[in-house]
Parts: C-alpha cells; structure tokens; sequence
C-alpha cells in the first residue's frame, strides 16, 4: 500500500502530426508541458521532480533532455529518465506513480514523446533488432531468408494476429471493424493524428493487404508528438481540483525475448498471442488496486494496440473477457464510446502513435475520461475506474495501470 | 498552440558501424550446425538449474543459469502457432492481392526441447493445419550445415 | 529514512578491458553473484531495474534482451537510462510505495562494443553543438577543470595527485581495471595528454564491467546479517553543459543538501566516515568535497592538501580507487554504492577503512556531471 495516495491533476498534449518541421524536440515538449501546467493550474515551481522517456534512437538523440529540460523546468530539479522501448510512456507514468507513492516527492511532471520525422524510422526499428542481423550474417544466413520468415513489412504482428484469429474466432471483419471504430473515435479528439470520421469497415477492407491478415488500414501512423502529466498526493489534489483521477496501481512484466532474433526462434515464449505477461501484470494491478471482478468493475479500457487485432487480443489478455470473447463483444457495441465498457475512445496507438509517448496517452486518456475532461469523445457512462495498457519490447514487455474517480481504500 | 513558421532542417547521421557486439549465441549454434551437417543429430543444450532444453542452443537459461550440457533432441515437433503467407485460404481475400507462391509459417517445438523454432510446412493444405499437430523435419538430401536445414517440416504420419 | 529500506546483497564482476562475453551472459552473471550473495531465489525477486543506455549497448530498447539474464522473467521490470544510482532510487521508490519487498539492480555496459567517445557525442545539442564537433565528454570535462582550477586556485599538480591517490587505492582493490601503486602526480602529468589539464591517468577509464545490489524493505530486511540500511538520497539536474557556469557542480551541492536533511546530518565533515565518489576526471573528486560539504567552496583543493581523503584520513575518499579505478558507465556509480556498503559491512578487504559506520555514495550521468545522486548509508 502506497504511502501516499497518487492522483492525476493535470495533463497535456501536444499537436500530434506526422512531421513537426516547425519545433524541435524541447519545442515540441513544452506544448504538452505547457498545456499540462495550465490545465493543472501549476507552475514549474510546485514540481518537485521529474521523469521522463522517449525512444532515443527516432530523434539521433542520446538523453535528449539533458539539453532539452531546461525547456520543461527541469534544470536543478531531480530528473528521473526511464526508457523501455514502446512501453516507455507507460513506464514513466509508472515512475510517476512511485516517486510519489513513495512519499519522497509530492508533485511530480511525467513528460513521455517522440519526434519520429528527427530521425528515420525504419533506422530506429533496425537498431532494435541490428545487433542480432550482425549475429546472423555472422552463422552465413542469407538475409532474405531471415526476411522471408519475419512477416515483410509488418514483423511479428502478423503471426500474432493470425495465431490471434485462429484462437478465438476472430475474423478480419472484426479487423476491420476495429479500425473504423478507432478511427471514428480519433476524429473526434483535437491531439489523434489519423481523423477518419464516417470511415466504414468495408473501406478499411479494400485498403492495401500488407501481409495476411493485416491491410494498411489495420497499422498505426508514425507521429511526432508528446504527453505530459502531473502526478501529485490525493491530499494536494482535492485541494487543486473537484475532480482528480486516482492512480491506483501499476505493474508490469515481462516475457522471454526470442533468442537472438532468428525468425522468433529459441524462446520458451512459444505462441505470440499468448503474452503470458500481460495477464500477469493486469493480475497484479487489480490485485494492488482491490479489484476482485475486473469485468464489471472496470468501465474503461485503453489498451495498447498499434495493430487492430491488438485491441480485441489485449482486452482479453487484461482479464476483461474470457479468451475467445472480445470479437463477439466487439460485435455487441460493447466497445463503442456509447457502450458498457468503451475501448480506446481516444482513437488508440493505430490512430496516434509517437512512440515514446503512446503508451502514456492510454493512462493518460483514462485520466480524461475519469476526469471527464474529454469533450466529444467523452464517454456516455460515467468512468469510475479505468485501465490503461502499454506493449512493446520484443514482443515481450507488458505495463499495466488502474486509474479511479476514488482513492484507494 | 499556433504552428511557428520558420522551419530548418540541419543533416545529421549517427555511425551506426561503431559497435562491436559480442555473442556466446554465435558458437553454439555452429556447433548445432556442424552436428547437424556432420552427424544428422540435432542438437541442444539443457539447462542445468531447471532443466530447459533450448534449441537453437542459448547460452543463458531464464531461471539464471548457464545450459551447458548438449543434448540431442528429435527430428520430430509439435506445432504451437502458424500463418499463412498467401491468403487465398481465407473468405473475402482476392487472389490478385497475393504475391507469391503460398507458404505457410509455423512455430514448431520439437521433441526433447521447450523452445520454438520457426519453419515451413509443406505437404499439407493450410486450413488443415492445427495447434497440436505432428510434424517432421524434412532433411535435406545434403546438409549443408546452416539455418536451411531447418527451413521445412512435413506432416507425421502417426 | 530511518531503516525503511536496506541493500541486503551485490556483486561486481572484475572490470575489464574486453571482458569476452555477451551482454546478456554478463549481466546474468552480476545478476545470480548478487542474488546469491543476498541468500535468495530468483523467485524472491518482486521487481527489477536495470540501468543502461541504448546508445552504449547498441541496441534500441537495450533491456529487453536482459529479461532473462536480469531475473526479471515474469516480475515487475523496467529500465533506468541513467546510472545505476538512479536505477537505485527508483527500487528504492518501488518498495517505499509498498508495492514491492525486495529489488535487484543491475548497471552495465561494455565499452568494448561501444568504443568510447559517441554516445557522448550524441548527448550533445544537436541543433549547434553536436555539429561544431568541438565538444565531447573529454573536452568538456577539461573546460570544466580550467574553470574550476581559476576559480579555486587549484594546480595541475594538485589534480594529478588526486588520480595518483585514487590509482594507488585501487592496487588494492581486485575488482579494478586500472591501478598504479605508489603512484605521484609526476607520472600522471607524464602520462598521454589529452585535452589539457587532462591527462590520459586522469580520465576514468571505459571498460567493460556489470554489478549489481539487492534492496529489500525493512520486513524483508529482518533477518539479514548486516543490512546497510538507506538514510538518505537527493539527486539533481543541472543545466545544459554550456549554460552553466563550470566552476562548482551546483546540482550535486543540491542533491548533497536534500539527501543530509533527510538523513539528518548536519555537519558532514565530521558526521561523514567515508566518501565513494563518481569522479569521471580528477578535478570532479575535488569539486565534489565542496560540493557534500567535506569543505568549504573553493577550499577543494586546500582539503585534499590536509591528507584528510587518503586511505589514512578522517574522511576517506574513493577508498576502492573510484571511477579512475574502472568506469564501466551506467554500473560506475552503483559500484559506488558498493563500496560504501562493503566498507560499512566490513567487507572491503585489502582497502577497508577501520570503523565505518556512516558513508556517502555519489553518482552521476551526463557531461560535466550534469546528473547527480547522493546517498547516505549507515549500518545498524
């Protein structure tokens, strides 16, 4: 049980586009910082330390924040930098959580971005895995074979989604349904980057078919972007604001990453929809935040899914359905933002993605809602407690967190 | 927030040749290939702290070892996941949208390891293709020592 | 603080040159010494940190290779991208929360992969700075040491003879890549110059090394012999290395400040037994006595003159050899944890300071110590 209580007062999000020429990355960071002072009512004063995170790799950029904070209020504050690939955003929000939770700092600005047009996205994808191409080259493997076995230009989500299908009835109907739903969503909050309002499921299916089952209407953009949020003590936050959003756990875990990346070779970790670890986690922090039914208690979901079949195979692994059941709640209206337990009604990572801070809009989205800060899109329901999700890795790291309109008991 | 106007774009690159990574994974797996090339053994190594046999061969095990005792595994493999690379298997897909010739991927363990290997199935209609079922190592004519070899399985019949 | 949360266990791997292994296996190995050393079962672990940077390792989200070898299978992981005294704060909020019992944290890197100079290069603005290609690690740092030796009225000789003192503290420390017994501050001048004040003796060396602490809350810390229990912490971020003035380490005077308050000390110099300090370059040990406290501004030099830092001082500074002794980046300053731990416990055999009972490990990542971290550690 945290010493503190930890609330969401604030937070801020940046323009999000696929190529900010006019900013550089500390530019690009103040406008979500900015927003989230003033939507918090705070100033660089009241923030008792930092934490960060973005993939460094996109921008060419080695700590980007050690020029870049004195842009943010950073400089003779503490700073915390916590990077962990496409779950980095998540992460930092986690962080966030602890260093108040832990009743060393009060009020704490999490900042989570990525300004992918800096750099070359393929080139930062390639470092994740460069390292192992070498070792490859090294044992005389064609490349191309390796290539021919990795999914073309969309890695490992196509086993996923395929292995995904084959496991629960999920058809690419529902694939593309998700996307319409997401997409819709999108066009309805001012910081998504893909705004497709009226888009139909028919069209997504006569988008260009990537590799099966996965069309270019069922992949995420790349965007330049940022979030930032303002973690403080539940007592600090009652007095900022009527209406604060409670952060009630955090967990995370991780899977076996594949052996030296030869075609997902040589882990234990057998089946790429399972993500053992993503059940571990949601376990863990409904464990911590005392919910015993998540499937009832939860009335909002922001998992992370930059591919379609994603939203429907994260539901079920964050324990809100039995295995085998979200196409079918997908298919009730479950998930609309007028249903009984909306999902992603920010649009999600396949409308936005700037990495670093993806997985900080879900906890950051879930805030909104509960905080009923989202205009549009806010949901029908009343929002009570929240889930919000982060994936990245080699397909094997999981961040999970629980927000709520009441602190914890 | 208004959009500034001025935009500059200053070039830039980061070496990316600078690095000089170091594998254990490297040797191991020529063993694995001399063995297979030299012996037609497949072989693997086992963890000695939980008993974990990886193939391809690991030099660290999850639960803190070091697996150091090589093992030879069978040729013969369950198959734990798949996909398909031509889609002409599935409702609503033209066929014009499929390039290539059709194959199919599959995630196989194979007997006497716990770890998955990635190959291709052949000798089978895809829709027929489960969770659970049999494969076989289909060994080339000539082993030539290398990840190829273990490029195909076929069906068991059992 | 007051024995809330205790390193219980950790480990080094000798530092070395080329190490001749994978990341992974010698993560793995630091990892298991550790856990080992702390009585346990990978299974004991509630949560894991692991501290390093992608662009040392090569390799963008450079912890996810590390689930397994860090223990952190299944278990609550994430990454510190700074040094490991960082990845030890953030333990140490993870089980102040009350969420978490018991940590592991693991530092490395291996600079025979990297090479050395660009990871620093690319912390550099990249909009002015990086492109000028006037500045990097080395040549900062020796910015930084003209300023603070005009400021200080601090000699090159006197420099020198910090890298000599630590050189020769670190013969007798078997962990360490680089030591010179009985060496002066002639030889060091007379080794390669770099960038000047700079010589090559002066400059901690890059190395290939891992090490790792087990931390553990006050009820899992129960039943372990000699805990070494954390009194205190304060960490800072100063400016960008060309906004700020070089001449006194500003941020680390900030960390040393919050971190004596929460352990409340009052008067360091005498409060303190003994120092590890993260000095990348000599003349950072000597801001860094002004900087805790050991001394007053500017009098560096003047109190490393008093023999006051040598083994045989009131207040011992560097002991093992510090970072002149090994740097193996993102695990140096865990190391300095260490060995304020190992000398609290009585552990730190050939180098040990007799009755050590209250130490101060320093940290830091950045150029010109732009990043610090302060700890205050003490036994029963």
């Amino acid at each position: 049980m945290a010493k503190n209580e930890v609330a969401v007062v604030g937070v801020g999000l940046s323009k999000h586009v696929s190529k900010r020429r006019d900013v550089n990355i500390a530019e690009l960071v103040w406008e979500a910082v900015s927003a989230c002072y003033e939507d918090a009512g705070l100033k660089p004063k009241d923030v008792d330390a930092f934490a960060t995170g973005n993939m460094p790799a996109f921008e060419g950029v080695n700590l980007p924040e050690e020029w870049g904070a004195g842009h943010w209020g950073a400089y003779n504050k503490p700073l915390l930098r916590i990077t962990t690939g496409g779950t980095t955003g998540g992460s930092v929000a986690h962080g966030g959580y602890y260093l108040v939770g832990s009743g060393l700092f009060d009020t704490v600005m999490c900042i989570a971005f990525e300004k992918q047009s800096d750099g070359n996205s393929t080139m930062g994808l390639n470092t994740v895995a460069l390292a192992d191409a070498a070792a490859q080259l090294q044992l005389g493997v064609d490349p191309g074979f390796i290539a021919s076995f990795g999914g073309g230009a969309v890695g490992v989500a196509v086993y996923q989604a395929s292995s995904y299908m084959k496991s629960s009835g999920c058809t690419t109907h529902h694939l593309d349904k998700v996307s319409a739903l997401c997409r819709n969503n999108a066009a309805l909050n001012p910081y998504s980057h893909l705004k497709q309002p009226g888009l139909t499921p028919e069209e997504v299916a006569k988008t260009t078919l990537l590799q099966y089952p996965i069309r270019f209407g069922h992949v995420c953009p790349a965007t330049d972007g940022a979030c930032a949020m303002l973690f403080t003590t539940g007592e600090k936050a009652r007095k900022l604001t009527d209406k604060p959003a409670y952060v009630l756990s955090c967990a995370s875990a991780s899977d076996e990453a594949a052996l030296v990346g030869i075609s997902g070779s040589g882990t234990t970790n057998v089946d790429p929809c399972e993500q053992e670890s993503c059940k571990i986690a949601a376990a863990r922090a409904y464990e911590i935040a005392g919910i015993k039914d998540p499937r009832n208690e939860i009335d909002l979901a922001e998992p992370y899914s930059p591919f379609a079949h994603q939203l429907l195979m994260f539901y079920e692994r964050l324990l809100l359905c039995d295995e085998g059941e979200a196409p079918s709640i997908l298919d009730s209206g479950s998930m609309n933002l007028d249903g009984e337990l909306p999902v992603c009604p920010s649009g999600g990572v396949i409308s936005t993605n700037a990495i670093g801070a993806s997985a900080m809009e879900r906890v950051a989205e879930c805030a909104l809602q509960i905080m009923g800060k989202c205009g549009e899109r806010q949901v029908k329901k009343d929002v009570h407690k929240a889930v919000a999700h982060g994936w990245g890795g080699a397909v094997n790291l999981n961040v999970v967190a629980v927000l709520s309109d009441t602190p914890r008991r | 927030m208004e959009y500034k106007n001025e935009t500059i774009a200053i070039e830039g690159s980061w070496n990316l040749a600078s690095w000089e990574w170091k594998f254990e994974s490297i040797a191991l797996i020529r063993k694995t290939f001399e063995a297979m090339k030299n012996e037609r053994k497949l072989m693997a190594n086992k963890c000695p702290g939980c008993g974990r046999v990886y193939f391809l061969p690991k030099p660290y095990c999850l639960c803190l070892s070091i697996p150091d005792e090589w093992v030879e595994i069978k040729d013969t493999a369950t198959v734990t996941t798949y996909t398909f690379t031509g889609a002409w298997a599935y409702e609503g897909i033209a066929d014009d949208e499929v390039s290539g010739t059709p194959q199919i991927f599959a995630g196989v363990v194979f007997d006497g390891s716990d770890t998955k290997t990635v190959t291709m199935l052949e000798g089978i209609e895809p829709e027929k293709v489960h969770v659970g079922m049999r494969v076989k190592l289909k060994w080339p004519e000539e082993v030539a020592g290398g990840l190829t070899d273990l490029a195909h399985c076929v069906p068991l019949e059992e | 603080m007051d024995k809330e949360v205790a390193i219980i266990a950790y480990a080094q791997l000798p530092y070395e040159a080329d190490n001749n292994m994978s990341r992974e296996v010698m993560v793995l190995k630091a990892t298991r010494a550790a856990i080992e050393a702390a009585g346990l079962k990978r299974e004991d672990l509630d949560t894991v940190i692991t501290a390093n940077n992608d662009y040392n390792d090569g390799r963008t989200i450079s912890n996810m290779r590390l689930v397994e070898p860090a223990g952190s299978w299944h278990k609550n992981e994430s990454k510190v991208e700074m040094d490991g005294t960082f990845g030890v704060l953030y333990a140490l909020t993870r089980i102040l929360s009350g969420d978490h019992d018991i940590a592991l944290v693991v530092g490395e890197s291996q600079a025979s992969v990297y090479g050395g100079i660009l990871p620093g290069i690319m912390m550099l603005d990249p909009t002015f700075d990086r492109q000028r290609w006037l500045l990097n690690e080395v040549s900062a740092a020796a910015l930084q040491a003209s300023a603070y030796m005009a400021a200080a009225g601090v000699s090159a000789e006197q420099i020198a003879a910090v890298a000599a003192k630590n050189l020769d503290n670190a013969a007798l420390n078997p962990f360490a890549l680089r030591s010179l017994k009985g060496a002066d501050a002639k030889k060091v001048l007379a080794s390669r110059p770099l960038y000047s004040p700079i010589t090559e003796l002066m400059t901690a060396p890059r190395c290939d090394g891992a090490c790792a602490v087990v931390m553990a809350s006050a009820k899992a810390a129960a039943k372990v012999e000699k805990p070494v229990w954390i009194k205190g912490v304060g960490f800072s971020h100063d400016s960008y290395v060309t906004e700020r003035s070089l001449d006194s380490m500003g941020s680390l005077k900030l960390a040393a400040d919050a971190c004596y308050r929460q352990a409340g000390i009052e008067d360091p110099a005498s409060q303190i037994d003994l120092a590890e300090v993260h000095e990348c370059f000599a003349h950072e040990e000597l801001m860094a006595y002004e900087a805790l406290g050991f001394c007053e501004p500017l009098q560096g030099g003047v109190f490393f003159d008093s023999g006051a830092t040598r083994l045989d001082g009131k207040l011992p500074v560097n002991a093992s050899g510090g970072a002149l002794g090994a740097n193996a980046e993102y695990a140096t300053g865990l190391a300095r944890i260490i060995e304020a731990a190992m000398q609290i416990r009585g552990d730190a055999g050939r180098h040990q300071v007799k009755g050590v009972k209250t130490a101060v490990a320093h940290g830091q990542t950045g150029i010109c110590a732009q990043e610090n971290i302060v700890y205050v550690l003490g036994g029963e």
